[in-house]
């Protein structure tokens, strides 16, 4: 305000205006108000919240260390024993990755607006994923073991229908923020929307999607690690042995080779990824 | 080559066409997947007859599922689902309170290496360890109780949310920072007045996605015996009450579809919040 008057102006330069602290606490206030009262919620055991325990921690933290400590002296001999399961795992992921990689070109055709246009079966499809999305992962495995039976075939349909959710999304919203030049190029000289598809966006959005694909097989992996828990296949089957067995140290082992796979997988993909751009 | 300097201008109007690129690596690249997932495929020893069965099977168990639900276990499958957002705040607030003390110092510029990199190993075992199992140590401590849920899914989650808030305050540019250091702030005041203020909206929102990502998780945890709306629905499946797990499925969908619009919202909220501010501040 005094800038404007140059009269004023060399009187406070020598010293400068301190702004107003600005007003938060009414909002800090109301946040940690929220914040509190669901905290408080969450722990009511009478409604189903958390019924927190310090004094058992207090109690029996050592039976937690002693597992930790069986776990970091792993039991090597179990290891001949986990190749067939890890491959077994390998050959899931790798599988439920490809197949739904296939499902997720067109999908993700549909879900996203250059692409498609049409705005009912866009929201159809992407109301569709948003449901897939919502259950997790080994839900589908459980409900899936008791459809079909344990074995691998559940465990791939739960991959697929999990990788499906992520690599449409992701696309699908990197076709929305994708440049639509070469698009309106195509529609210009006449295209169908199909054709338009097929020579403009689906070039243009190839190294996204292989770079989704590649993040999907490192989750499926990871995952696939732990569908044998509900008998879905995999390594996972071990696992789920070794701990009614209480072999933790065999445990360990495992979890150790799954780690060196996740690493391996990742830096796998993480160099193909750089090749991709 | 002479010769060229006259026809140019008679072939102007006719565009050449450019050779199509060769792509060898592109075609030996693609052959190589191919074989990968063929012989992945073989290997798996799936049974022909079951897949050619599975659209049946689907739409037979669908039917069971959904075409009358029992709605009279909707109160107890209420009380379930509470106690599995129950834990997965718990385990958000917990996770992500001792993320942030443990992240903070593991961030380039505050912690000193010998702080750091012993940190960041540690946040990279967590993550290569799969919440289950850690759920499965915890249970010796605390028994097959909700809370070993809300603790595994706080433990579980220092592995990536750690890892999420050092890579924030990295992001952060040095500018207030170095501020604060020249007008000789201690490292405290650097990272409460320097370094806090510019990442606290991005951490806020990390962590209320860390709750949307527990959400799910807890339900995964109830699997194994630790309560919730994952206990119900792996009990009832075994049981093959299919009625009973249609309405467990319809409510898993509904509340995370909720709390995701709602926290989504928030989360937007926040972040265009803090530009408005900033953009206010300019003038």
């Amino acid at each position: 305000m005094t800038v404007h008057t140059p009269a004023s102006a060399p009187e406070t330069q020598g010293q400068l205006m301190i702004p107003p602290r600005p007003r938060t606490w009414p909002k800090a206030l109301g946040v940690t108000a929220v914040l509190a009262a669901l905290t408080i919620l969450t722990t009511i055991p009478a409604i189903g919240g958390v019924e927190i325990d310090l004094a058992s921690i207090a109690r029996n933290w050592t039976n937690g260390v002693d597992r930790i400590v069986q776990m970091l002296t792993p039991d090597w001999s179990i290891l001949p024993r986990t190749w067939q399961p890890m491959l077994e795992t390998l050959q899931m992921a790798i599988v439920g990755a490809a197949i739904s990689a296939g499902l997720a070109v067109p999908l993700s055709m549909w879900a996203a607006r250059p692409t498609n246009p049409n705005g009912v079966t866009r929201r159809a499809v992407r109301f569709v994923l948003n449901v897939v999305r919502a259950v997790p992962d080994l839900v589908y495995a459980t409900v899936l073991v008791a459809m079909v039976g344990v074995g691998t075939l559940p465990g791939v349909v739960t991959l697929v229908l999990f990788d499906i959710g992520i690599v449409v999304k992701l696309v699908s919203e990197a076709i929305d923020s994708a440049d639509a030049h070469y698009m309106e190029a195509g529609r210009a000289a006449g295209g169908t929307q199909t054709q338009i598809n097929r020579v403009t966006a689906l070039p243009q959005t190839w190294p996204v999607f292989a770079s989704q694909v590649l993040y999907s097989l490192e989750l499926n992996v990871r995952i696939s690690a732990i569908l044998g828990l509900v008998g879905a296949g995999g390594i996972g089957r071990l696992i789920d042995e070794m701990r009614g067995f209480y072999r933790y140290d065999a445990l360990g082992t495992i979890i150790l080779e799954i780690l060196v796979v996740v690493l391996l997988i990742e830096w796998a993909s993480n160099v193909l990824r750089k090749r991709l751009r | 080559m002479t010769a060229t300097d006259t026809a140019a201008p008679a072939r102007t109007p006719a565009l050449p066409i450019p050779p199509r690129p060769r792509q060898v690596a592109a075609r030996a690249a693609a052959t190589i997947v191919t074989i990968v997932v063929l012989v992945s495929f073989w290997g798996l020893d799936l049974e022909w007859s079951k897949i050619a069965q599975l659209p049946q099977d689907l739409v037979h168990y669908g039917r069971l599922m959904f075409s009358d639900p029992d709605w009279s276990m909707l109160p107890e499958a209420a009380l379930q689902t509470w106690r599995s957002v129950s834990m997965a705040w718990i385990g958000a607030i917990a996770g992500v309170v001792l993320s942030t003390l443990l992240g903070i110092p593991a961030a380039h510029g505050v912690g000193p290496a010998w702080v750091r990199f012993p940190l960041r190993w540690s946040f990279a075992v967590i993550r290569a360890v799969p919440d289950v199992l850690i759920a499965i140590i915890i249970l010796t401590v605390t028994g097959l109780t909700p809370f070993t849920g809300a603790l595994a899914l706080a433990i579980g989650g220092i592995g990536t949310h750690a890892k999420w808030t050092y890579e924030t305050i990295e992001a952060v540019p040095p500018g207030t920072a170095e501020a604060v250091r020249a007008s000789g702030g201690s490292l405290w005041e650097v990272v409460r007045w320097g370094l806090w203020p510019v990442a606290a909206p991005e951490l806020m929102s990390l962590a209320l996605y860390r709750f949307e990502i527990n959400v799910r998780t807890s339900a995964i945890l109830g699997l194994i015996g630790v309560g919730g709306i994952g206990a119900m629905l792996t009990q009832y499946t075994q049981h093959r009450e299919w009625d009973v797990v249609g309405v467990l499925i319809i409510v898993v969908v509904v509340v995370t579809m909720l709390i995701d619009a709602v926290s989504g919202k928030v989360r937007r909220r926040i972040m265009e919040g803090a530009t408005v501010r900033d953009v206010e501040r300019k003038h």
